[in-house]
């Protein structure tokens, strides 16, 4: 069980120290562990857990501040991290982000949090509904009370009604004006692209000739891909075939440069009703998922069943399920980077167009890629939207929306280090997009039945996709 | 703060961050300490002592330590605000184990708050209670926490359920069977919230326990989806380990793949199956297993990998040692199908941990095809938060070792996407490279090649390493693959010539390295990549490269036309660049010499043997000693074997005999045998820490061992007591950090003076009949009519302690009725007819010598020494004061004048910090009260040699602390301390034996603390006098006893009893009863000691005290047993 959390901000100071058991865990450790950091370089920050000469280290780094818990005996991993996140998220919530000053300046609150959702190592309360009743959030109205009254307490007084009912994570008598239940579809998409044949391909293939040493006429065969590939391709094909293995049939053969595109997605819902509603959700397509996960409040059951969901809803914001929809056959936006190099300078040159029209319109597009190491100074330039190079060498471009009269492109050249004749390692582009009103997974809701209706409610429901890991490799 | 107009840009902006802050505890944070605390504290304003505590809470943060504060914070905790409350528990929590003495204080007002009808406030009183963790208040937290397990609010059972742990860290023996218990009921609770606190509880202090799940284990099965989360995880656990110990291992399942496949074997007799990456089709399915591994896995997790990693050395090959008892199916078994289907729904929860966990499940007891179940979960995993992504990767690892088939469909899912940490993308690349089959190689191959040009070069060479796991496992790709890292090798070698960085040099070297475990498989088909690396030779700068190409060429330099036509020219080659070498490239250079010329054919010989020995001349001459001493030893190999320099060809075939030849044969010629790949890996159970860090951290157990938990229902078997106390040791072993206060665990003893009671006879002490030559009264009569009423006290208090009984239904059931209904239980005890003997001891007064202390010795006091002795004599000016007898005596040359002891003047500051002398005294009152002094008369003169007595009053505010007096002598004034006795803090409350045994059943449960102690004085009295005990020895040692009481302490001694039937020289069942009251609130205090043992050792004397001032009494208690065990005077 854990022993002890620390809060640390991203320059290594001890924002506090919250003890859980009675073997007392000295501060030194936040110490070894920054001196671990300071040596190991940053790369340290992702290591979930650290085996240090005394302690056990879990970590979750949120938004520069890091979540240290520790512990001295055998117990889930996953348990400590998920519980730091779930500190995290709940911090976060309350305090309206995180940050070293946000969290010093609610440091009381942050220590009744903490006592109330983890009691010596094991977590107690985590819901944030149950603890928004115990321990009132900051806001605005208490924060002027304070100051003119000089005290008021977030604490209070009653336990919640729901610690003690079969449904923890609801108030048990909610009374809500109007009656209304949003569900949003919130989509991810993943994508991983490959932009051009590459470069060393062509002369692998030109090694095999080489070894192969022959030349024989056969059949061309028609391959959907880059020019220069099927050029290869054709040469190649022309060789002996019994030089030539499936496999590199194989990897000529694969179909456009998708790598990967998959949608992660989430049922976001937003319930302002009443009493104790029962709810069902049901998909008109509820096969397209590959893998899912609930929230506690959905019963397993209906669904392993017929795939609905029957669930009596936390109030307020939530998130219902979240689901995978694997193998998507195109993407809405292509970025074509090219980059040629000459005796030391680099020519870059980023296309981002519009591929499989969505329907709605794409905004908040921004591009951005790491410049590698050997890169000494860039001159970038867009002929839309803002180009930045920060010190760290990441080179982002905030597009925007897209526009609609012309494609968004940005070129400029790099200057390679001394010595250095051609870049031989190329970045990879982040792709980051949204698209308001559709989910891109196909995903669609049937219906949305309350089976206990007092009055009829509000239904809404709504869809968004955003870019989530959206990768172009250059 | 803007005190002028000419503010600056900073002091605006920080007036702006201020507006910002306003109304937050940001300036509590930054100044904690810009006003003094200690008077907010002790305001009378709820809200300024809240601000106090939080600046005290900012500091705690902060790393300060404040315990100073203990005391006044401590006061804090009978608040009626909930947000103090909140505040003084949270300082407390942090401190209590720093100022245990102090903390005591608080214990009234939690014991308070578990009455509170407000259930947040009892709740929060039990955390705080059991989070303090005092020795001394263990019982009284038993108690507690045994009452608030029957609750009604959920919310404080759960509380019950985690304060459980913290009661058993304290490492009481005596209570274990009292907390577990109470887990046990908890565990038949109806709340899930509640089970799965106490399923934590379970883990933590019984994990072996398994009687106690399995009286509920499919309820427990059914209930499981209703668990919060957290509960859900270790809850699964525990089913699962009682799972394997009640039914042993599924016979479907993968942990017993290995025995499958020998009966297969046996069957079949395949050769095959030694072989490292058996793939066996099962029951035409396509899963593939490597068995091998699988295994390992299944052993590692039944014994912990330590022990068998150590085994593995001399016991090769034994099966898991299965008869078929402790195998069950999966099908069949109800209790292994409930727990499959109860964890599968799991696999869609939220909670990444629960997930893990129910893969666990299913990985280790499900039947092979339905593992499959835990795939897609798993990898949806990945897509949560990075931290938890790592550790589910790590385990993703081991399950696609033991069985790649299982992802070896979803490949696509561990391509490596450029925001995964380097750690992550190891371990992706490592599970792409197990899983990769011949579908799915190709993509898999062609992702490598886009990470080879990956900015991180670091993860470039993994990727390549990868690539030649790849090649090796799937003999069909290894041509290719071995292509491409040819083309690699030459493009980077090109790539070095022109960029020198380092970073550059390891993809290189992993290149060359793998081309080298792609050859070494099947040197004779890789002839031509051979020719191009030594081709390229020139432009490779890397050292560690050239070295593995040069080997190469020497172990593979016959193995084609190509090969040995390039050696020479090579050979040239290598020799003009010998001095330029690396030291690790020179090295391979000589081997490499010799390797060539022992396999060349002899035509070739005359050729080479110009640059060898070129090279050889070389080395013999470098600077490096190592590569001198390696060419003088090969030189001299080969001027024997082969007529290297000086023999003629044609007679080497006559020296081939020669025993260096063999030796050099034996060195470099003999066949290299590709060395299997070491099971080094360490398999600990999914889900684990120790699975992460790869070592077994403390408080890891394997899974049990399978059937070992028999029977059924019936408590206890010999097994698991086994285990119980195994799991004892390895808890101690676990304590690192180890309990402040382990050796006060012994003392306490909650066993009851009950069993002696049992046969006794109890008697009224009718008559006082005066005899001579003995102060003690012997009778012997039948039961009066107090007798119901005592009996009945003693089974109702006494149960509550017995600590086997400790919280049985029926102890509660009056512990919690507040004894309304003893009456009822002595009904039914009537009946039992007891008695025994009352000893009266007379005029034992007179015999009572209070011990007296030195307050000043002459040495100190220019020869005036001062004893003083606390007398039990009432003060008459105030029953708050207790009189002290100074004797003052002058032992100097000259008369004193003026001698007065007063009080010091008040200490500004008192000094908090002081460490209490025992660790089991405590504080009353906090001290900055000063204690208040009658003044004793003033010695106008002492001559010398002359005593004089005086009689002081004083009232101790604190029993613990010395009271600092001033001692005036001649005008100078001498500072000296005057220690409280907490003897002497009561006064004797004359009762007869009825009202005594009455108070006493009033005063059960958390008011009764028993201690037990040696006595030993009556023995050093037998030896010192050595004559023939004219006394009966009986009464010596009661006499002694109580006179050792009542020197100590100013008690009443009220009954001394002892068993009639009792043999001679035992002494068990004597019991002596003595009662006073506390000075300055006159509550009762009830003592009572019950001996054990015979005359001739000594006697374990425990020690009773029934006090409503819990901590007077714990304190009174601790003294008793300190003086008790004290050696006499």
């Amino acid at each position: 069980m854990l022993q002890c959390i620390f809060l640390l901000s991203d320059s290594g100071e001890v924002l506090l120290e919250k003890q859980l058991t009675g073997h007392r865990v000295d501060r030194a450790i936040c110490d070894w562990f920054w001196d671990q950091i300071l040596t190991q370089g940053e790369s340290l920050k992702l290591v979930p857990v650290i085996a240090s000469p005394t302690h056990y280290l879990f970590q979750v780094v949120r938004e520069g501040i890091t979540f240290l818990a520790c512990t001295q005996v055998e117990m889930p991993p996953l348990m400590a991290i998920e519980f730091l996140c779930r500190v995290a998220d709940v911090l976060s919530n309350y305090l309206d982000g995180l940050n070293e000053d946000v969290i010093k300046d609610n440091f009381v609150i942050v220590y009744e949090l903490l006592d109330e959702m983890i009691d010596n190592g094991f977590p107690l309360t985590t819901e944030p509904n149950i603890l928004r009743e115990m321990i009132a959030p900051p806001n605005i109205v208490s924060k002027v009370l304070s100051v003119v009254t000089g005290s008021t307490s977030n604490v209070s007084n009653t336990l919640p009604g729901a610690t003690a009912s079969c449904v923890p994570w609801r108030k048990t008598d909610l009374k809500h004006a109007t009656n209304e239940v949003y569900v949003d579809l919130v989509e991810e998409m993943d994508a991983t692209i490959n932009s051009f044949v590459l470069p060393g391909f062509s002369v692998f293939l030109s090694l095999f000739l080489h070894y192969s040493g022959q030349l024989c006429s056969g059949s061309p065969v028609c391959i959907d891909g880059h020019p220069k590939q099927l050029a290869n391709v054709f040469y190649l094909y022309s060789l002996s075939c019994s030089d030539l293995s499936p496999l590199l049939i194989l990897l000529l053969l694969r179909d456009g440069n998708l790598v990967k595109c998959e949608i992660y997605g989430e049922v976001e819902v937003n319930s302002n009703l009443s009493g104790l509603p029962d709810l069902t959700l049901s998909f008109a397509n509820p096969l397209i998922f590959n893998d899912v996960r609930f929230h506690p409040c959905v019963r397993l059951r209906p669904w392993e069943a017929n795939q609905i969901l029957s669930f009596v809803p936390p109030d307020g914001q939530f998130t219902l399920m979240s689901y995978r929809v694997k193998k998507l056959k195109s993407t809405p936006i292509y970025v074509k980077p090219q980059f040629t190099s000459d005796s030391g300078t680099c020519r870059v040159s980023v296309l981002v167009g519009i591929r499989n029209d969505p329907g709605k319109s794409i905004d908040n597009i921004a591009v951005q890629f790491k410049l590698p190491p050997c890169v000494k100074s860039s001159d970038l330039s867009s002929n839309y939207g803002s180009v930045n190079v920060l010190a760290d060498k990441t080179c982002s471009w905030t597009i925007g929306r897209m526009p609609k009269d012309k494609a968004p492109s940005m070129s400029g050249t790099l200057v390679l280090e001394s010595g250095m004749d051609r870049l031989h390692v190329f970045p990879t582009f982040k792709v980051g997009f949204r698209i308001m009103g559709v989910a891109l997974s196909g995903l669609k809701i049937d219906k949305l039945d309350l089976k206990n209706p007092l009055s009829r409610p509000h239904k809404g429901f709504r869809a968004l996709t955003k870019g989530g890991e959206f990768e172009v490799r250059s | 703060m803007l005190t002028q107009f000419g503010a600056t840009a900073e002091s605006l902006s920080k007036a702006s961050t201020m507006m910002f802050r306003i109304g937050t505890d940001a300036h509590l944070y930054d100044d904690p300490d810009d006003v003094s605390i200690a008077p907010l504290l002790d305001s009378k304003f709820e809200s300024e002592k809240c601000e106090a505590l939080k600046r005290l809470l900012a500091l705690i943060a902060q790393g300060f330590d404040i315990s100073n504060y203990f005391p006044q914070v401590v006061k804090n905790v009978a608040t009626q605000s909930l947000e103090v409350k909140k505040l003084v528990y949270l300082y407390l929590l942090h401190y209590a184990e720093k100022r245990p003495n102090e903390a005591l204080l608080s214990i009234n007002y939690f014991q308070k708050d578990l009455g509170d009808p407000n259930p947040l406030v009892r709740a929060w009183a039990l955390r705080t209670m059991a989070g303090i963790r005092l020795h001394a208040i263990a019982s009284l937290v038993l108690v507690a926490v045994g009452k608030c397990a029957r609750d009604p609010s959920v919310y404080v059972r759960k509380c019950a359920a985690i304060a459980l742990p913290k009661l058993h860290d304290l490492r009481l023996e005596e209570h274990t069977a009292a907390i577990e218990e109470i887990v046990g009921m908890l565990l038949k609770d109806n709340s899930p919230g509640v089970v799965g606190a106490a399923a934590s509880a379970f883990a933590s202090i019984c994990p072996n326990n398994f009687s106690l799940i399995g009286r509920n284990y499919k309820r427990l099965c059914e209930i499981l989806p209703d668990v919060e989360e957290w509960g859900q995880i270790v809850l699964i656990g525990i089913l699962l380990r009682y799972a394997i110990a009640k039914h042993g291992l599924v016979r479907e399942s993968l942990m017993l793949s290995f025995e499958d496949l020998e009966i297969q074997s046996q069957e079949k007799d395949d050769p095959e199956s030694s072989h490292l990456t058996v793939r066996k089709p099962f029951d035409g399915a396509s899963l593939d297993i490597c068995t091998e591994i699988a295994d390992i896995v299944a052993r590692s997790y039944l014994e912990g990998p330590d022990k068998y990693l150590a085994r593995l050395g001399h016991v090769n090959q034994d099966s898991l040692g299965f008869d078929g008892s402790c195998i069950t199916s999966a099908t069949s078994n109800d209790d292994v199908k409930i727990l499959l289907q109860c964890t599968s729904p799991l696999l869609w929860s939220y909670n990444s941990a629960v997930v893990l966990a129910a893969a666990g499940v299913h990985w280790i007891m499900a039947p092979k095809e339905d593992i499959r179940k835990i795939v897609k979960p798993l990898i949806f995993l990945l897509r949560s938060s990075g931290s938890s992504k790592y550790v589910v990767l790590c385990n993703i690892q081991v399950f696609a070792k033991a069985m790649p088939s299982l992802f070896s469909p979803y490949y696509e899912d561990f391509f490596i996407s450029s925001s995964d940490s380097y750690r992550t993308k190891t371990l992706k690349l490592e599970i792409l490279s197990t899983i990769a089959t011949k579908t799915s190689i190709s993509s898999i191959f062609l992702e490598f090649q886009d990470h080879v040009r990956d900015p991180d070069r670091r993860f470039a060479a993994d990727t390549v390493a990868a690539i030649g796991l790849c090649a090796q496992k799937l003999p069909d790709v290894s041509n290719t693959c071995l292509e491409a890292l040819l083309y690699l090798a030459l493009s980077e070698s090109s790539n070095n010539a022109v960029a020198l960085m380092g970073e550059e040099e390891i993809l290189l070297v992993q290149v060359v390295k793998s081309i080298m475990a792609i050859i070494k498989q099947d040197p004779h088909s890789h002839e031509r990549v051979i020719v191009h690396l030594v081709r390229s030779l020139d432009s490779m700068s890397a050292p560690a490269a050239r070295a593995m190409v040069i080997w190469m060429l020497g172990e593979y330099c016959n193995i084609g036309v190509l090969t040995s036509k390039m050696i020479p020219t090579i050979f040239k080659y290598l020799a003009h660049r010998f001095h330029s070498e690396s030291v690790e490239t020179k090295l391979q250079i000589v081997n490499a010499c010799v390797k060539v010329l022992l396999r060349a054919k002899v035509e070739d010989i005359s050729e080479l043997r110009l640059a060898i020995s070129y090279v050889l001349e070389l080395a013999k001459y470098d600077l490096n000693y190592d590569v001198r001493d390696r060419a003088r030893v090969l030189k001299n190999f080969l001027s024997h074997c082969k007529g290297f320099n000086y023999l003629e060809e044609a007679d080497y075939r006559t020296e081939f005999n020669d025993l260096t030849y063999v030796f050099a044969e034996y060195i470099f010629g003999g066949t290299k045998k590709v060395p299997s790949e070491s099971f080094s890996y360490r398999f600990y159970l999914p889900g684990s820490l120790s699975q992460i860090v790869l070592h077994a951290a403390p408080g890891y157990e394997p899974l049990p061992e399978p059937c070992s938990f028999a029977d059924d229902e019936t408590g206890h078997s010999p097994t698991n007591v086994h285990n119980d106390h195994e799991s004892n040791e390895i808890d101690d072993s676990d304590d690192i950090s180890g309990s402040l206060d382990e050796e006060n665990t012994s003392d306490y003893s909650s066993e009851s003076v009950s069993g002696e009671g049992g046969d006794s006879y109890i008697a009224s002490d009718s008559g006082e009949d005066e005899e001579a030559g003995t102060l003690i009264h012997l009778s012997d009569d039948a039961p009066d009519s107090g007798d119901h009423d005592r009996v009945s006290v003693k089974n109702t208090s006494s149960g509550l302690m017995d600590a086997g009984e400790l919280m049985s239904k029926r102890a509660l059931e009056s512990w919690l009725n507040e004894n309304s209904d003893s009456g009822q239980n002595s009904s039914n005890l009537s009946q039992v007819q007891r008695s025994l003997a009352r000893i009266s001891i007379k005029d034992i007064g007179q015999l009572v010598k209070p011990k007296s202390y030195t307050l000043l010795d002459p040495t100190n006091g220019n020869g005036l020494s001062v004893i003083y002795r606390f007398s039990s004599e009432v003060s008459k000016v105030s029953k708050e004061l207790a009189c002290i007898h100074v004797s003052f005596s002058n032992h100097s040359e000259e008369p004193m004048c003026n001698i007065f002891l007063a009080e010091e003047k008040p200490n500004p500051s008192p000094d908090s910090s002081e460490k209490s002398g025992s660790p089991s005294e405590s504080v009353l009152v906090s001290h900055d009260k000063e204690a208040t002094l009658i003044p004793m008369e003033e010695i106008d003169r002492l001559n010398p040699g002359q005593p004089a007595d005086r009689v002081l009053q004083v009232r101790f505010e604190h029993h613990l602390l010395p009271l600092k007096l001033v001692l005036s002598c001649d005008g100078r004034k001498q500072q000296v301390k005057l220690r409280p006795d907490i003897g002497y803090f009561i006064k004797p409350l004359p009762m007869d034996i009825e009202s005594f045994l009455k108070k006493e059943s009033q005063l059960p449960g958390m008011f009764e603390n028993i201690r037990r102690c040696t006595f030993s004085e009556h023995l050093n009295q037998q030896n010192d006098k050595d004559e023939p005990p004219q006394k009966d020895i009986f009464l010596m040692i009661c006499e002694k006893l109580a006179l050792k009481m009542l020197s100590n302490a100013n008690l009443h001694l009220v009954s001394v009893d002892m068993p009639v039937a009792a043999n001679l020289d035992d002494l068990s069942g004597i019991s002596l009863r003595l009662s006073g009251e506390i000075l300055n609130n006159s509550v009762p205090c009830l003592v009572t000691l019950t001996l054990k043992g015979t005359c001739a050792e000594p006697l374990e004397v425990s020690v009773k005290i029934n006090c409503e001032e819990t901590v007077f009494g714990l304190n009174l208690l601790n003294r008793i047993v300190n003086f008790l065990a004290e050696p006499p005077r």
